[in-house]
């Protein structure tokens, strides 16, 4: 066995151009699949953070049903249990009530139904990025309970400008009835997402309340975890203890499941690249293998006259595939290594684009892990001494009289 | 009768057609032969007589259209895969014409090699290499790579690696071909000594006038067929 190894290594390096050439463009495309795994996770936790951090939460606590009927009276029961539990719990960085409703705003200009969402200031700017899309104004005047925070395309269409006059109208829980408040717009934010800028409206919590007659009560609580990967594990024991009292707790992946339907195609685009990579890997491994094959059948037929049995030819080629396969992963790796290293550094900037329904707000960058230096590397090597099986097994099954004579 | 127990080789009937675009090359006739334990002989003839062909399917690097071919009293002939590999390997030591070393294995590594799939151990290849490559005159090169020795320090590799196994028959296709006559003629003596010194069979395929001359039984083929089968009285 390790004669052959031997023999494999030595035959390799033979034809040294060759083997450096072949090695480089399969390193290149190791290279190229490590990057893009790199970049897909960075870019994946960017958008978990964008699209979490803006608004969302990475969880969130609601009276079960309510995301489907987005009733006004269906605020969570047992809020100050909730909340005095949440704030013991270890997992949970912070988290803010919010109440919500449909609502009408009207300025002198113009008229739109929004989104209306009664949130707590100080609490709210360390789970939403409310206060950091300001464009224009405050994130709240402190002694205004009427201040209004407006986004930038719905501030285009109502034709207003800090310091304007709008008013709400909401229905009130229980009896229905309409009831309409005056706000000063207070800040102008912009999230660079339409569906927020044009069609969301932030007030205070207390405001919301008394306008809905709640009665205190809240319909939803944004939670931020300590460590966002755990928004991401299913058997976390904080889903279950918080879908007590007819609440249920539910993490932004069942909020947003058309980011994750659209990770799952990323994924497959990421299956397809990696089989695309197979491909030339396998015609290159093949093409250099035959040419190493016919340049050496005297070689073999020699091998197999001595008493070489077609196994130990086999071996022989697969081995050689397979040292093929051991610098072609250590060039992928260097090469990996380098362009990760790189971009980690400088970042890519695709700030501004929506993606999955969410805007990518801040530079991306490719994520090392442990597992592509090895998991992927050790994957080519094994495919590449597996391609070397064809070419090892005309090498085998090769007339040794024909060997001899075509070469000579 | 009492040469049939030291029977090295014999063909009976020995057939050998190849097709070649379309037309049947008949390139070994009915060939009936034996060869002794320790005899040193050629079979030769014009290009094209058949030498090579005839070797090939002794040797069972080649099968027999027809007939049959019994080596150590063994049926080569009709053996088959992993059978056959280990019967030349255990039996028969091969010398070409063009060397045919592995140019990545040193010297010794080139001499060693059937040992080492014979299985023989370690200890025991160092020992018979060295007393081999002596033998051959070759001390003192086991590290050296083929591409730099000359041609005739290649062919006594190739001589050394052939009969270090202690195979039974040696067979030599055109061994002195590459060779200028001065080497070619050292290698015959040296070929001729070990014969004597090891009793092993030399079987060699030549039209080289050198070695039919050093040779003591010429088999002599034409079209195929064996023609002449000489011994000489000296021997």
């Amino acid at each position: 066995m390790w004669f052959y190894i031997k023999l494999a290594c030595r035959n390799i390096f033979r034809n040294k151009r060759r083997t450096i050439i072949a090695s480089t463009a399969m390193g290149i495309g190791l290279a190229s699949l490590i990057f893009v795994d790199g970049l897909m996770i960075g870019m994946k936790e960017s958008m978990i953070r964008s699209a979490t951090g803006s608004f969302l939460g990475e969880a969130q606590i609601h009276l079960k049903g309510y995301r489907q009927s987005r009733e006004v009276e269906e605020t969570i029961h047992q809020k100050m249990k909730v909340i005095n539990e949440l704030e013991q719990e270890q997992t949970v960085e912070n988290f803010a009530s919010r109440a919500l409703s449909y609502a009408m705003i009207t300025s002198a200009a113009n008229v739109r139904s929004v989104q209306m969402v009664g949130v707590q200031p100080q609490k709210e700017k360390f789970v939403s990025k409310i206060d950091e899309a300001i464009q224009e104004g405050t994130f709240f005047q402190e002694d205004n309970p009427r201040s209004i925070l407006i986004g930038k395309e719905l501030a285009e269409i109502l034709e207003v400008e800090l310091g304007d006059r709008v008013v709400l109208t909401v229905s009130q829980a229980k009896s229905g009835d309409l009831s309409q408040e005056m706000f000063r717009v207070s800040g102008i934010f912009s999230f660079n997402a339409q569906e927020m800028d044009k069609g969301m409206i932030f007030i205070k919590l207390d405001k919301a309340q008394e306008m809905m007659n709640l009665d205190g009560g809240i319909h939803e609580i944004a939670v931020h975890f300590k460590n966002i990967q755990l928004s991401l594990q299913p058997d976390l024991s904080f889903w279950q203890k918080y879908s007590r009292w007819g609440n249920e707790a539910v993490s932004w992946t069942e909020i947003l499941p058309q980011m994750m339907a659209v990770w799952d195609l990323t994924y497959l685009s990421r299956l397809v690249m990696s089989v695309i990579i197979a491909a030339v890997v396998v015609f290159g491994i093949i093409n250099t293998l035959f040419m190493s094959l016919y340049e050496r059948l005297f070689e073999f037929g020699v091998l197999r006259a001595v008493g070489t049995r077609s196994g130990g030819i086999r071996k022989l080629m697969v081995f050689e595939a397979g040292a093929l396969g051991i610098i072609s992963a250590g060039i992928g790796i260097i090469l990996g290594l380098a362009l990760i290293g790189i971009f980690a550094y400088t970042g890519i900037d695709y700030r501004g684009i929506e993606f999955a329904g969410s805007t990518i707000q801040e530079l991306i960058y490719p994520v090392l892990k442990v597992y592509q230096f090895i998991y992927y590397p050790l994957g080519v090597v094994a495919f590449v001494s597996m391609v070397g099986l064809y070419p090892a097994i005309t090498a085998s099954r090769m007339s040794i009289t024909k060997a001899m004579r075509r070469s000579l | 009768m009492d040469n049939n127990k030291d029977l090295i080789i014999k063909t009976e009937s020995l057939e050998k057609t190849y097709h070649d675009n379309g037309i049947d090359v008949r390139a070994v006739r009915g060939v009936d032969m034996e060869i002794f334990k320790g005899e040193f002989s050629a079979v030769v003839g014009p290009s094209g007589s058949g030498k090579t062909t005839l070797l090939n399917v002794i040797s069972g690097l080649d099968s027999p259209t027809s007939g049959k071919v019994l080596l150590g009293g063994q049926l080569i002939s009709e053996m088959l895969g992993k059978k056959l590999s280990d019967f030349r390997r255990d039996h028969i030591g091969f010398i070409f014409q063009a060397y045919n070393l592995i140019p990545v294995l040193t010297v010794e590594e080139n001499v060693e090699y059937i040992m080492l799939l014979q299985g023989v151990s370690k200890q025991e290849r160092h020992q018979r290499v060295a007393q081999m490559l002596k033998d051959v005159g070759l001390e003192g090169m086991e590290n050296r790579f083929p591409p730099k020795l000359s041609g005739g320090q290649q062919q006594r590799v190739a001589i050394a690696r052939a009969m270090v196994s202690r195979p039974s028959l040696i067979l030599a296709d055109e061994p002195t071909a590459n060779l200028d006559s001065k080497t070619g003629s050292d290698l015959l003596d040296m070929m001729a000594e070990l014969n004597q010194n090891t009793g092993m069979t030399f079987l060699f395929s030549t039209h080289d006038r050198m070695v039919m001359r050093k040779a003591r039984r010429i088999i002599s083929l034409k079209d195929g067929q064996i023609v002449k089968d000489e011994t000489k009285n000296s021997q």
